[in-house]
């Protein structure tokens, strides 16, 4: 036996018999770095609570509350139904309007961003930077604004949510432009297509099946964020939410709530369908 | 005459379909909202006169105030996002299939949180602030309420994609509930974890500052008291330090992500 051990280590002199028979299953020097960084996480993670200012004590004393309110909440109501109902159709109009006009705009914007297409470095950098502005501004934010220029209503929450999704699909689809191979572009380059003909029938389908996938996921978002425009002041869901909440009709509410959780899901639904049979 | 089909038939069918049903639901929206684009483009010398008389130069006023606004919303959502995602990890060991040890109730787990997840952040600091009150712990447990939702969904799909042979095969072996977690599943899932904790700090960046707007303190109220009393330049260098903000924390997170995927 001892022989055969022997040989086996001149064999493979590097192999390293653990005493307790164990086989190592860890590298040290990988983990460091992610130890130092969980570490690092944590603790800003807890120094991040200091500057709160809550009364922990007197917030958990209060959990019990958002029971009872929840009990209030699912005692749905079908008071004043219609005018959620015109509310909700309201919200819905405003996402397929501000997702439609935002593809519209982001498809041209994208065009202009991506490298591949526009070879002038100084025109593409200004533009995604000021992209970058607008995306990293709140929504809410665009609509508020919207709200001082153009008055109260759909059409502030239209332009408001078109802004934002604008400066996403300006971004998503861009990075889409660029992924198309640049053996498909020269080759229409070389039979003397100009740019249009070089976008439409090179770039743009190649790219179709990413721009629908960006266009799903973008619809939710833009659903989400026309459902919470009432609440900063234009209509829609989120408005009727707001009022009935604050005119304590929770059964009114409550119904609302369960509507934009349905159609949230349903879109949900849709989309993942479409996803797995389309986008493989 | 006879032109070569670029595209199959099928593939052509579905996009004429889906351009007719683009078109269908693009007029519907537009009746109902009567919403006109010529309108925004005929007012859009008052839009141009408003930014640049009322909105520019932008101008900060009592910075040190701000500061620490922009302090709360961000620490605001770092902590939030932190509490969340450590629930997140202990549910979604029971939530998915693959590993849960009562695998018959881990529909259950995903079905609420699917639930709270459509449910945007902003409705349920609505919900919170009318039944505990405004303030900055009430923000706080909105964020985590919808934080924790959307990151046990991630978790769960991460946990079912990544470690399904090794918990299988540590399953074969015998080994138990928390063996086959610190075993397969913590080791094999973490940098997706840490992944998707970073992508939700950006997120909760930007929500933070919106349930700000509504109650929640922090930025966002300070901009929104600025906004409602009409002192848009001030509104405006507020607006600018928030993008500011926003940019710095993607990078530092984007930067981050790269670093933690390189490890692999």
């Amino acid at each position: 036996m001892t022989e055969i051990a022997l040989r086996a280590q001149n064999i493979i002199p590097s192999v390293h018999v653990c005493k307790k028979g164990k086989i190592k299953t860890k590298e040290n020097h990988q983990d460091l770095d992610l130890y130092i960084f969980l570490m690092a996480m944590v603790l800003v993670s807890v120094l991040s609570f200091l500057p709160l200012n809550i009364n922990w004590f007197k917030l958990v004393s209060r959990m019990p509350d958002i029971g009872i309110m929840f009990g209030k909440l699912s005692q749905l109501s079908l008071h004043n139904f219609d005018y959620t109902l015109i509310a909700f159709v309201e919200t819905v109009a405003i996402t397929i309007l501000a997702t439609i006009y935002s593809i519209f705009f982001g498809i041209i914007f994208g065009a202009l961003v991506s490298k591949n297409f526009i070879k002038n470095r100084l025109v593409t950098t200004l533009l995604s930077s000021f992209f970058t502005f607008l995306r990293a501004v709140p929504t809410p934010v665009w609509v508020l604004l919207a709200l001082v220029c153009l008055g109260l209503g759909p059409i502030a929450g239209i332009v408001g949510l078109s802004v934002h999704a604008t400066a996403f699909f300006a971004r998503a689809f861009s990075q889409s432009f660029e992924d198309v191979p640049p053996e498909v572009i020269e080759a229409l380059e070389v039979t003397g297509a100009n740019k249009l003909q070089i976008f439409f029938s090179a770039i743009l389908p190649a790219a179709m099946s990413m721009i629908i996938a960006w266009i799903g996921m973008r619809f939710e978002i833009n659903f989400q964020e026309s459902a919470i425009l009432g609440m900063v002041g234009a209509g829609g869901i989120g408005f009727a939410i707001t009022t009935s909440l604050q005119g304590y009709h929770y059964g009114v509410a409550g119904l609302a709530i369960l509507l934009v959780f349905v159609y949230a899901y349903c879109i949900e639904l849709l989309f993942t369908t479409i996803k797995k049979k389309f986008i493989q | 005459m006879a032109k070569i089909p670029l595209i199959h038939t099928r593939e052509k069918k579905i996009y004429t379909i889906f351009t007719v049903v683009v078109i269908i639901l693009f007029a519907i929206a537009t009746v109902l909202t009567k919403f006109n684009p010529l309108q925004v483009i005929v007012s859009s010398g008052e839009i141009w006169n408003f930014i640049t008389t009322d909105f520019l130069p932008p101008t900060l006023t009592k910075p040190v105030n701000i500061f620490n606004a922009i302090l709360t919303t961000v620490c605001l959502a770092i902590s939030s996002t932190f509490i969340a995602g450590i629930m997140a990890i202990i549910t979604a060991m029971f939530g998915s299939e693959s590993i849960s040890p009562w695998p018959k109730y881990a529909k259950i787990i995903r079905a609420v949180a699917t639930f709270l997840r459509n449910i945007p952040p902003l409705v349920w600091a609505f919900i919170l602030f009318s039944s505990l009150g405004i303030g900055t712990g009430v923000g706080f447990i909105a964020l985590v309420i919808s934080t924790f939702a959307f990151m046990t969904r991630a978790f769960i799909e991460s946990i079912d994609e990544i470690s399904q042979e090794s918990t299988e095969s540590l399953l074969v072996v015998g080994a138990t509930f928390p063996q086959r977690i610190f075993q397969a599943v913590i080791p094999s899932c973490i940098q997706d974890f840490i992944s998707w904790f970073l992508y939700c700090i950006e997120l909760n960046i930007r929500a933070s500052t919106v349930v700000g707007m509504v109650g929640g303190g922090g930025i966002g109220l300070v901009l929104f008291s600025y906004l409602k009393t009409f002192r848009y330049q001030t509104a405006a260098g507020i607006i600018l330090i928030i993008a500011a903000t926003i940019i710095l924390v993607d990078l530092l997170t984007g930067y981050l992500r790269t670093r933690i995927m390189q490890n692999d």
